[in-house]
């Protein structure tokens, strides 16, 4: 059977459920629709004060003097906060737990590692007041020549990262006695997370307890940082995150204006807020960082894969080293007998860098899967011909089978639906009026993470179930998910559950990131659900007030709400738990593994990513799976270049809610289309300022840029990857958006852009 | 010059007596001032959407608005979008069954903007609709799922309307 | 933003002395508040103009059409009588912003608008010639993918930004306006000032004087014309080029009248008359509108990051005329 004949399954692999796998709406769907959820910003907290920012105006040197007197005079002024005035912190520990290098942190520092570096914050009665006693504030700098880049001649060749360096076989020695043989450089532009709702929080002290209204990611682990910054206990701080306005890997950690704003809080007394301005969210964190990657690849005559050689750079801030791993997908993707591949980071005056939507595979993927086509072409083959040749049996980079790997299916079932078998191999051949019409295609895969999780599942006297735990719902749907989960294993109606996330007093629950989080939860959630159910169930047989009581051992079930005795006889739970004088039933399961139960592990795998597991810990490697089809229509003469319409298949094991799974797809698609189209931070390469640090001149894709996207899904449970079945959706869908767009690109016109974004400018300038 | 001085806005059909600075903002007023805040600031230069409500029925920028200009216009939010009995709206309805928001922080405004994109005759195609769609940003990539709403939502009020 | 003042004038004469004494003109809001949040404009006094009576009328006829100064972008973009007479005017006003800033912004506004330039924006940059006279151009040398090719000076680089102005440039508009001394009447092509030697001064506007409104000349030309603009996003962004273009071919197939203005690529809204020149009384065959649309940019000095408007400018005036010739409305 070829590849093309096999077998397409359309909808979600959950189907056929009655509830997890059911295409249910959102169900905190409506509190969204309507204005009524509440984001961090729009809490009503009592006696707020405003606090705003001052940044650097330098990139690199050290504040010598601030003169805040005018703001300290400006109407409505309560503080000033500068580097002077203000003691350092604690230094808190990294987010893998490593120990700080200094003991100390300044949220406030004299000293400049970055142009909009926080110098300064002032706090008054209200936003438009702060704002204003702001710009009156006078800051002299001594400052030195910054360094502006990957391309700066100062930046050097950075610094090796040994953990990133991966070989096997003899990539050297295969490279060298290749047929074909092609060197190929690949860059991608600092790229930004922008996520709508901008980054900000309130703080509010009361004694020595710190409560934070911030959108988060990651509620334990910034409850963590903030413990340590302030030497507080970690169940002294509280962080509530019920909504969180989108994230993409920038809201996991606490960041030096949530620093500012609990120090203003703490040293006036009254609650804080401090909304970072939209600019600020440029400056005041980082996104992905530029990278640069130089493959050399060797294949046979027949485009058979023999040996890749990458080396890497990335650029890093002066002040920590950041990682975007290049060499995520290089080495896993098809069958590569050798393989050698090494990375450097490059401290450049820039704001620390940070994740963004699928860090590291999602450049990696941009170079590897541009060079395979750059390799069908020279093979003069079928790009997708080539993909299928050089399939993965199993996973070369650790020697382990695959756990599940639709990847053949997802390309077969994308082809077909994009009608892949007619494109013309040639480019410049296709046409439609003035238009280039260019067909290319790329795959993509993201590992399975696991961490440990905690819920908390109550079955109450109403009749309804609770479910809780500290994970959050970026948009991802955990709130739909979990209820479902629950629902599914507790034999009840989805509506009967409420589901409380997005707060640290709730059961723990590690990073929401990594695509981890669907996986374990539901897991966590399942666990608990039918540990409470045995509890009811327990109740019921042995509580000898109980309607039930006595009837066997093990023989009861829980359906629809109701007790059920082997005879027939039932009892709905809220009459069993009115009759036994409880309010509710509860339990509380983490998945922690048997042997980290000791409270330091325990509080360990929640606020540090320490105890993630790898996709290959176990016996299999576990992925999810992907692959891209896309049209592009590129006006040559007009340098215009537009996407026609995108066809993706994806493998992401069970899916708990198919309609959800689809938006997180589709999500990371357009923001792939944004990052190969349009997205770019513009440095002046004369002071290391971004130029373009505004939401006019750094263009997200609107509505208009998006074009149809069809996407299908060929996976299938992977009993491996979770509890339940599922592998890892909202990361993966970016995965290959790029490259896929760079070889329709290709395609279209004949020229080969290997510098992201893919503009007309630069479509131009390539002659 | 300027202290807080009295305004009374009409929103959602209410009259809401305030003090605010002349250079407060209609977005600032709303949120900050009457705990209104499904309305939200993405960027706070009318370069995102996210602050899109109806002053006199047509779709504005609340951070690009001073408060005093809004003075005497009828202004409308999200939060007076559903019926009075809390029946949404067919957009809302719309945006729900399509999954046309995920982080649902820029949804209010493109609710917002979606009723009048249909109002003012603009939701006759997709492509039309991505186009007068295209000044709401949304970072989750719910496009897609918008123009389905929007189409839905078009659909659905021409049939309240011919009964 | 500074803790203004905020006025409301019920008349010209009021809103005039309010300017006069120092005050900055609000209209829709979209300009002047986005200045002032970013520092740029730093108004002691807000005069908000949006309710003067009488300002808001569109009126065509046969020969001209009129256009208050306090019109919405959306209105006259859609205004039938317009649509018909001028199609170029509402093309430009819907391929400018969003729905939402045309809901908002006014005509007259809209002609005032500032730069995009971001050394100009970001008020923490000392040397902006536009902000601070004399300060320099910190423009120049930096990141300028955006910035003028055409009109440009030693002391200024920054884009026109309009889209509108473009096309009334094309077909030579005049601006109404209003002060003590009275109504005056002035071509748009002397409204928009190159930068020379003094980039501050962008308008040829009195202090005080009010933009009140335009008056536009509906020749047979612009029956015909279209606007159109390039940029990456497909929309809500401004123009890397844009071109307004009308032509009228005479009964012998010869070009009897033609309009070409440029968006995007100078200092001010440009009109391209050694192109119209090249081609007026020519057949408008391929060779002579490739030939005269290459003399478009023959004046332009690009900068290292915006040498790929140097072709793309003339590719874009030789596609819509050709276009023209093709789709003859």
């Amino acid at each position: 059977m070829s590849p093309l004949d096999a077998p397409v399954k359309r909808g979600g692999a959950g189907d056929g459920l009655p509830v997890l796998g059911a295409a249910l709406a959102r169900l905190d769907g409506v509190a969204k629709l309507e204005g009524s959820a509440r984001f961090a910003l729009d809490q009503p907290v009592e006696g707020l004060a405003h606090a705003v920012l001052l940044r650097a105006t330098i990139a690199a040197g050290r504040v010598t003097r601030i003169d805040a007197a005018a703001a300290e005079a400006a109407p409505g002024v309560l503080a000033v906060l500068t580097p002077d005035n203000t003691a350092p912190l604690a230094a808190a520990s990294s987010w893998t737990g490593a120990p700080p290098a200094q003991p100390q942190y300044r949220p406030l520092d004299a000293e400049i590692f970055h142009h909009g570096q926080q110098i300064a914050a002032v706090v008054a009665e209200t936003l438009e007041q702060a704002q204003e006693a702001a710009r009156l504030i006078l800051v002299d700098y001594e400052a030195v020549p910054a360094i502006t880049g990957l391309d700066d001649p100062r930046a050097g060749d950075g610094d090796p990262i040994d953990m990133l360096s991966k070989s096997w076989g003899d990539a050297a020695a295969a490279l060298d006695k290749a047929a074909v043989r092609l060197t190929l450089e690949y860059r991608t532009p600092r790229e930004f997370n922008m996520p709508i709702e901008p980054h900000g929080l309130i703080a509010q002290w009361d004694g020595e307890e710190l409560t934070l209204w911030e959108p988060s990611q990651w509620l334990d682990g910034m409850a963590r940082t903030y413990a340590e910054w302030f030497g507080l206990r970690f169940d002294q701080v509280r962080i509530v995150s019920p909504y969180i306005g989108g994230g993409f890997g920038s809201k996991a950690l606490a960041l030096p204006h949530g620093a500012v704003a609990a120090m203003a809080a703490r040293q006036l007394g009254r609650p804080v807020k401090l909304a970072l301005t939209r600019s600020q969210t440029f400056t005041g964190l980082g996104g992905r960082p530029a990278t640069r990657q130089v493959l050399e690849i060797g294949a046979t005559a027949g485009g058979r894969l023999l040996a890749i050689r990458q080396r890497g750079w990335n650029e890093t801030s002066m002040n920590a080293v950041s990682v975007e791993p290049l060499g995520s997908v290089t080495g896993l993707m098809y069958a590569l007998p050798n393989f050698d591949s090494r990375q450097n980071v490059v401290p450049v005056h820039t704001v620390q860098p940070g994740a963004k939507r699928a860090p590291g595979e999602n450049p990696s993927a941009f170079g590897l899967e541009s060079a395979i086509d750059e390799l069908a072409h020279a093979v003069g083959q079928d790009p997708l011909a080539l993909r299928l040749l050089n399939d993965a049996e199993h996973d070369h980079s650790s020697g382990k089978p695959w756990s599940t790997r639709k990847l053949r299916e997802a390309l077969a079932a994308g082809a077909v639906a994009f009608g892949w078998d007619r494109r013309d191999p040639m480019p410049r051949s296709m046409r439609d009026g003035h238009l280039l019409i260019g067909w290319g295609m790329a795959a993509g895969t993201y590992p399975v993470r696991r961490t440990a999780g905690e819920a908390l599942v109550g079955i109450l006297a109403d009749g309804s179930v609770e479910v809780a735990s500290s994970t959050a719902d970026m948009g991802t749907g955990a709130h739909t998910i979990l209820a479902q989960t629950a629902a599914e294993a507790l034999g009840l109606p989805v509506e009967r559950v409420q589901v409380r996330l997005g707060d640290s007093r709730l059961p723990r629950a590690p990073v929401t990131g990594g695509s981890q989080m669907a996986g374990l939860m539901t897991g966590a959630v399942h666990k608990a659900a039918l540990a409470a159910r045995e509890v009811l169930i327990g109740l019921a047989l042995s509580d000898p007030r109980s309607p039930l009581r006595g009837t066997g051992a093990n023989t009861l079930r829980l359906e629809g709400g109701m007790l059920v005795a082997p005879d027939g006889t039932a009892y709905d739970v809220s009459a069993v738990l009115k009759a036994t004088g409880r309010e509710r039933v509860e339990a509380l399961r983490d998945t922690l593994a048997e042997n980290r139960l000791k409270p330091e592990d325990h509080y360990r795998n929640f606020t540090t990513v320490s105890t993630m597991r790898a996709p290959t810990d176990g016996d299999y490697s576990m992925h999810s799976w992907c692959a891209h089809f896309v049209e592009v229509a590129v006006d040559e003469a007009l340098q215009t270049i537009r996407l026609r319409r995108v066809v993706s298949a994806f493998d992401s094991g069970r899916l708990y809610n198919p309609k959800l799974a689809a938006s997180q797809w589709k999500g990371g698609i357009v923001m792939g289309i944004g990052q190969a189209l349009l997205e770019e931070g513009l440095v002046d390469h004369r002071h290391a300022r971004l130029m373009n640090d505004n939401l006019g001149d750094y263009l997200l894709p609107t509505n208009a840029d998006i074009p149809e996207i069809e996407v299908i899904d060929v996976g299938e449970p992977d009993p491996h990857a979770s509890a339940l079945g599922g592998k890892a959706v909202g990361e993966l869908g970016i995965v290959g958006v790029a490259p896929a767009i760079a070889n329709a690109l290709f395609h279209a016109t004949g020229k080969r852009l290997r510098s992201l974004p893919l503009t007309g400018q630069r479509l131009a300038e390539a002659g | 010059m300027s202290t807080p001085r009295p305004l009374t806005l009409i929103v959602n059909g209410e009259p809401r007596a305030l003090q605010v600075e002349p250079r407060t903002t209609l977005l600032d007023a709303l949120r900050e001032r009457l705990d209104l805040t499904g309305t939200k600031k993405g960027c706070d230069h009318g370069q995102c959407g996210a602050c899109t409500l109806h002053v006199d029925g047509e779709r504005v920028l609340a951070c690009l608005t001073l408060a005093q200009q809004a003075e005497g216009r009828r202004i409308t939010t999200i939060e007076g979008l559903a019926g009075p009995d809390g029946t949404l709206h067919a957009v809302q309805k719309a945006f729900l069954a399509e999954d046309a928001f995920q982080c649902g922080y820029c949804t209010p405004g493109q609710i917002m903007s979606a009723v009048a994109c249909i109002r003012e005759g603009h939701a006759g195609s997709a492509a039309e609709i991505r186009e007068f769609m295209a000044g709401n940003l949304c970072r989750c990539g719910a496009y897609p799922h918008i123009v389905a709403a929007v189409q839905r939502a078009a659909r659905a009020l021409e049939q309240e309307t011919l009964a | 933003m500074m803790d203004f003042s905020y006025a409301r004038p019920a008349d010209l004469a009021a809103a005039g002395a309010a300017l006069a004494a120092g005050g900055m003109a609000l209209g829709g809001g979209t300009g002047l508040l986005d200045l002032a949040k970013l520092g740029v404009a730093r108004p002691v006094a807000v005069v908000d103009l949006t309710r003067l009576p009488g300002l808001d009328a569109i009126q065509v006829s046969e020969t001209e059409a009129r256009i208050g100064a306090l019109v919405k972008m959306s209105r006259l973009a859609a205004h039938p009588a317009m649509r018909a007479a001028l199609p170029a005017v509402g093309q430009a006003l819907l391929a400018s912003a969003s729905p939402q800033i045309r809901n908002m912004a006014t005509i007259g506004g809209n002609l005032l608008q500032r730069t995009r330039c971001a050394y100009f924006r970001d008020a923490a940059v000392g040397s902006c010639n536009r902000r601070n006279p004399g300060s320099g151009c910190a423009a120049v040398g930096g990141v300028t993918r955006g910035h003028a090719l055409l009109g440009v000076s030693p002391h200024c680089i920054a884009t026109h930004p309009g889209d509108l102005a473009v096309a009334l440039v094309a077909f030579d508009a005049v601006v109404e306006t209003w002060s003590p001394n009275g109504q005056r009447l002035l071509s748009v092509h002397d409204f928009f000032l190159l930068p020379g030697a003094t980039p501050g001064q962008e308008f040829a506007l009195a202090p005080g004087e009010i933009v009140t409104g335009l008056r536009i000349p509906l020749a047979p030309v612009a029956r015909q014309a279209r606007y159109v603009k390039l940029r990456d996003r497909a929309s809500y962004e401004f123009a890397a080029a844009s071109l307004a273009a009308g032509m009228s071919l005479g009964v012998d197939g010869r070009i009897a009248d033609l309009r070409l203005a440029l968006g995007g690529v100078a200092t001010i809204p440009w009109r391209a008359r050694s192109v119209e020149a090249a081609l007026i009384g020519e057949h408008p065959t391929p060779a002579a509108i490739a030939a005269a649309a290459a003399l478009a940019m023959r004046e332009a000095e690009p900068q290292p990051d915006n040498r790929h408007k140097l072709a793309l400018v003339p590719a874009l005036i030789e596609r819509t005329l050709t276009d023209m010739v093709g789709e003859p409305a």
